[in-house]
């Protein structure tokens, strides 16, 4: 059977934790943060497009993997970099590298570490 | 790819202040890197350059900036710049300095950094640039700014001249001239900001900061040759 409904493309994007003291920071902070940079610099119209995931978040190696959706690629990389503090840390996301899979992502991210 | 860090300010007295400006950038991925500095210098000391080779594996590549208050100062401070094998920009608010130095060869940028020096771009300047090859430069440090008040009026700005130059088809490059280590991004997320926030399609803001920025070293790298009389014009053999 042929499946009308095209399933959206997907983009996995590795990004880079720089800052001074992040290892009492947790996943509901940074995805807090990560969604008011959203809202703030785009609004509601774009917010509602990105379907944005925290796949991983690794303090110890300040490494954390996001999922959005294909077309809203750059407005994520925007949303990460224009995030300059997080409960008042200062605190940089510094996006390394995309891919279009899981699998492809997390090689890049261990070569990274390595 | 080469995206470059096209405007990175650090105090030259200080060579460790340099190295830990080069370090971040290290940390944050960058590849390469124009340097600046912050104090009064004609050009960049060989040993410097040197000793900060050897430190780091990014490229390094270095620029005078001239800040000048009048016409007089200016077109004293140019006559030390012939041949110059290093970047030269100017930036300044005064009209009569930028049409000068626009019309200047020896004049690689017309920097408009600074919000305020910013609103003094007119589309006579961008002219006289354009007819001379050489650049504006915008910067993203504006748009760092913590108020958000003021950061909304800065983006305003840079959009409006950033969307007048591109109206005009005029050569430029983006820069971060950031000054806090915190505020330092990677030149690839600024390529997402100018695409997603200031309305440049994607390939645009690519070349703004790879081949536009590389443009500009072959304009500084060029001066240098002695059978290159302008541009397109090169003394081929006799002697």
């Amino acid at each position: 059977m042929i499946n009308l409904v095209r399933t959206e493309r997907q983009r996995y994007i590795l990004f880079k934790i720089i800052g001074e003291d992040v290892t009492n920071l947790n996943n509901k902070e940074f995805l807090k943060s990560i969604w008011n940079s959203i809202w703030s610099y785009f609004g509601m119209k774009e917010a509602n497009k990105i379907g944005l995931w925290l796949l991983e978040l690794d303090l110890e190696e300040k490494f954390g993997i996001l999922r959005c959706s294909h077309n809203t690629k750059e407005v994520m990389i925007s949303a990460l970099s224009l995030i300059k503090e997080i409960n008042g840390k200062r605190i940089i996301l510094s996006p390394v590298k995309t891919s279009g899979t899981i699998k492809t992502i997390k090689n890049i991210k261990n070569s990274v570490i390595r | 790819m080469k995206y470059f860090e096209s405007r990175l300010k650090a105090n030259f007295d200080n060579i460790e202040d340099i190295k830990e400006k080069i370090e971040f950038c290290e940390r944050l991925g960058i590849k390469n890197i124009i340097l600046e500095p912050t104090i009064s210098l004609n050009t960049i000391p060989l040993d410097i350059k040197e000793n900060l080779k050897e430190v780091t594996n990014i490229n390094l590549y270095y620029r005078i900036n001239l800040k000048p208050n009048n016409l007089t100062t200016f077109k004293k401070k140019i006559k030390n710049y012939n041949k110059f094998s290093d970047i030269l920009s100017v930036e300044t608010s005064d009209k009569e300095i930028q049409i000068h130095a626009a019309r200047d060869s020896r004049v690689d940028i017309i920097s408009f950094s600074e919000h305020d020096i910013l609103k003094s771009l007119t589309p006579g300047v961008i002219s006289l640039i354009k007819q001379n090859n050489s650049f504006i430069e915008f910067s993203l440090a504006p748009i760092m700014e913590n108020n958000k008040s003021f950061q909304s009026k800065n983006f305003r700005n840079t959009y409006r001249f950033l969307q007048l130059a591109r109206k005009l088809n005029v050569n430029y490059i983006i820069s971060g001239n950031f000054y806090d280590l915190y505020d330092y991004r990677h030149p690839r997320a600024m390529i997402s900001i100018c695409h997603s926030l200031l309305g440049i399609p994607l390939l645009k803001a690519k070349a703004a900061f790879n081949e536009n920025v590389q443009l500009l070293l072959n304009r500084a790298k060029q001066r240098q040759d002695e059978n290159l009389i302008e541009d397109g014009v090169r003394l081929i053999g006799g002697k």
